[in-house]
């Protein structure tokens, strides 16, 4: 919880933190980490602090964006065919089979390379490609919370399915979101390094996997000493940042599991 | 009884394939005996880095060197770039007429095709008259676009007579390249482009095409036993597909690697390798689209890009140090015709504002997904930025951003192709061709571009016959080019190939090309004189 917190507050503070700007050459190629370049440079001299508290922005937008968006598709879409069932549940389901059996790496890349790299495409890409889950859960949960009493209830008194969902669903699924949402994240923090790593994100911008794919695709970096800085710490920033949201999203799946029951 | 003869069966093929594994790549217990020499009876197979240059057909083979070298090493011409100059090779010699418009070359007898056939001098006329109806994709029949021979006749059965239009300077440069193809295989194909089947693929060069597998990028060329000219000392040239060149050659995976500037101290020094160093006969430019870009056709505007450009820096950073900065009269510094005198732009911010009159420009520049040209597009951009030039960088794949520049749909853009060295007519080919010489990347026309006095010199330097006269032209022609700038160019870069001597030891360099790989002198046995 305590890295995530930091690590929001570099996104958010980045510019302080750094004394180097992360788009600008500040010192020889390639340095190792030294007190003017705590973490080193990387081939063009660019201060690599510099560039993982910005490339922190980029996750981050890229991990929080994908995640409401795609929660947002997967409880519309959820409780519309838990709701109303028939043809539309019929669709919606196939749609989410569909989803969740094509492998989606290579649909991303397909899909990534078709539109063109921006942070803006990863995300409606990753969106549209991950509403399948949180859909699915949140279909089977209406399904079950419409069989309530207080429900056939309120219908009976005439509630619309916008009241019903506001008044009575929501509050029901907002737990199941919730952990479902920080799943997310994560997932679209790796999904982004990946598609940056394979060369699909802006190749001028900076974000980790942008960072990592430069440093791993550097001819022979293996026989040199520079992996030691150039491939180690946006390494390290990323399996910390992915291990620190699962774990968050366990601890509330825990929390959230003993309420319903 | 029946189980033992089986598991004997069994253990004769294992031990078979373990065999003929150590015999090929990868292995280091059969190398030491080698030694080079192609007496032992194992066979030399050499490993190359692969990758999918295509079918090497002369009609579809990819327009870069990886994939124009590999048709090579099966069709042979009538000369041979050597590494001085032009050799003579299937033709052993030629005479040109005084007024310089009849080339007659003399045929090595008994060449025998690929399929046990006999070359003759028709097949010579046959193929010369098939290139000019169906353009190979390396052509050099024609000079913007128009033919230049007149007529092709057969003398007897060892000469062969090439009466050309007009007399020009670069006429044995081009007849020479020209790829012999057998009549009896070619004569009725109307497409050729559409031709994929191994058993067509019949030339007369030293080497034969056994194996080709497109997905994987995978080439096997098995040496022609019955090969007219020098013999092949590698048996079998295999191009194999690699992660990590740098790891697969530590490996003993491949047998030759351009290695990074990086790591050269891991070889130098070191009895077990050797490093050659390649002629700069490789480089970047920065194109400028003036059809579509109009603001790019005021030479100010050129001018402060060209000003606006670090070369130190990207050689230093991009290039690792192995590049020298190229020459704005684009004939690089190894050049036999290079001049040293032509107008230099510096790296200067203030210079390059006051050109531009403190307007802001916005460009959209197209480059490769290569992580060099990534590279060098970020640091463009940072000091583009500084002069008041907003660049977007757009990365696509290699072939779709060649095709761009062909097709001129781009603004500007980095593109990075060899062939810098070739005769200096190639100045007239980039700067005042209306039509691309061929489909390769280093022959584009600048869209949107004519400037009447290069175009006017350009032509004069390709009449001139006089050596001297012509070079004084050049030298002149790269001052004005270098005025001009229709184009900048970057860098050249400089490769250093390290391979160990103890397996082979026969890489050469060709006079003007970069690559000892891409060359077939670097596979068969060194001239006898």
């Amino acid at each position: 919880m305590s890295f995530i917190v930091l690590v929001c507050f570099i996104a958010i503070f980045a510019p302080m933190l750094t004394k180097h700007p992360w788009n600008q050459p500040t010192g020889a190629s390639l340095e190792p980490p030294n007190k003017a370049h705590i973490l080193g440079t990387d081939d063009l001299g660019i201060d690599l602090w510099a560039q993982i508290c910005y490339g922190t922005r980029n996750s981050i937008v890229v991990g929080i964006g994908t995640a409401i968006i795609t929660c947002f598709l997967g409880i519309v879409l959820g409780v519309v065919s838990g709701y109303y069932g028939g043809i539309i549940d019929l669709v919606i389901t196939a749609l989410i089979d569909m989803l969740t059996s094509i492998p989606s790496l290579p649909i991303m890349i397909v899909t990534g390379a078709f539109f063109g790299p921006s942070i803006k495409n990863i995300i409606l890409i990753l969106s549209i490609l991950s509403w399948a889950m949180p859909a699915r859960i949140i279909r089977s949960k209406i399904i079950s919370v419409k069989q309530e009493t207080y429900i056939k209830v309120a219908e009976g008194y005439g509630a619309g399915f916008l009241y019903i969902t506001y008044k009575h669903f929501l509050p029901q699924i907002f737990p199941i979101s919730l952990a479902s949402f920080i799943k997310l994240i994560s997932k679209a923090i790796v999904s982004e390094a990946s598609l940056s790593f394979l060369g699909l994100g802006d190749p001028t911008s900076k974000s980790w996997g942008l960072i990592l794919n430069y440093a791993l695709n550097f001819p022979g970096i293996y026989f040199t000493d520079y992996w030691k800085w150039w491939v180690v710490y946006p390494l390290c920033c990323i399996i910390l940042l992915v291990l620190a949201t699962a774990i968050i999203g366990r601890e509330f799946e825990k929390i959230l599991d003993a309420k319903i029951d | 009884m029946k189980k033992s003869k089986i598991s004997k069966l069994f253990a004769a093929c294992v031990l078979t394939i373990v065999i003929f594994g150590m015999a090929g790549c990868g292995t280091k217990t059969t190398e030491k005996s080698l030694g080079g020499t192609g007496e032992q009876s194992a066979p030399l197979v050499i490993c190359l880095e692969g990758g999918d240059w295509g079918f090497p057909s002369p009609f579809a083979h990819y327009s870069r060197g990886p994939g124009a070298s590999k048709m090579r090493l099966i069709y042979d011409s009538l000369l041979e770039k050597g590494e001085e100059g032009l050799i003579p090779w299937l033709a052993r010699e030629w005479t040109i007429s005084p007024d310089g418009r009849e080339y007659t070359f003399v045929l090595n007898s008994k060449v025998k095709w690929h399929d046990g056939k006999m070359l003759t001098v028709q097949d010579v006329k046959f193929s010369f008259e098939y290139f000019m109806k169906h353009p190979p994709v390396s052509d050099s029949l024609f000079i913007d676009g128009k033919p230049f021979i007149e007529k092709i006749e057969v003398i007897d059965e060892s000469q062969v007579k090439i009466v050309v239009k007009e007399p020009n300077a670069t006429v044995l440069d081009r007849l020479g390249i020209v790829r012999i193809i057998p009549e009896h295989i070619w004569k009725d194909i109307d497409d050729p482009k559409k031709v994929m089947d191994l058993d067509k693929l019949v030339g007369c060069g030293p080497y034969i095409l056994t194996d080709y597998s497109q997905e994987q990028g995978k080439y096997r060329f098995q040496a022609f036993k019955d090969y007219w000219g020098r013999k092949p000392r590698v048996d079998v040239i295999e191009f194999i597909p690699v992660s990590d060149p740098v790891l697969a050659f530590e490996n003993g995976e491949i047998d030759l690697l351009d290695v990074p500037p990086d790591i050269i101290d891991r070889y130098e020094n070191n009895k077990e390798f050797k490093i050659l160093k390649s002629p700069a006969f490789w480089g970047y430019k920065l194109l400028f689209n003036m059809e579509k870009k109009p603001e790019l056709a005021d030479i100010n505007v050129r001018k402060a890009i060209a000003h606006a450009v670090d070369v130190d820096e990207l050689i230093e950073k991009v290039a690792r140090g192995a590049a020298v900065s190229a020459s704005s009269g684009y004939l690089p510094i190894d050049h036999i015709w290079y001049n040293p005198d032509v107008t230099r732009y510096d790296f200067d911010i203030e210079k390059a504002k006051e050109l531009l009159n403190n307007k802001l420009l916005n460009l959209v520049l197209l480059i490769s997904d290569s992580q060099q040209e990534a590279r060098i597009a970020e640091l463009l951009k940072i000091n583009f930025a500084k002069a008041g030039i907003n660049i977007d960088v757009r990365a696509v794949d290699m072939k779709t951003r060649d095709n761009c520049v062909k097709n001129c749909d781009y603004e500007l853009a980095i593109i990075g192709h060899g062939g810098w060295g070739r005769d200096a007519d190639c100045l007239r080919e980039a700067y005042a061709a209306t039509v691309a010489r061929d489909a390769g990347p280093a022959s584009n026309v600048i869209c949107g571009y004519s400037n009447p006095k290069i175009s006017q010199l350009c032509k004069k330097q390709l009449i001139e016959l006089d050596e001297q006269k012509r070079k004084s032209m050049i030298m002149e022609l790269q001052k004005l080019i270098s005025d001009e700038i229709p184009m900048l160019p970057l860098y050249n870069t400089i490769d250093y190939t390290v391979f160990k001597p103890e397996k082979y030891d026969g890489w050469v360099h060709v006079f003007d090309h970069h690559a000892v790989t891409h060359n077939k002198l670097s596979y068969l046995e060194q001239d006898k004189k």
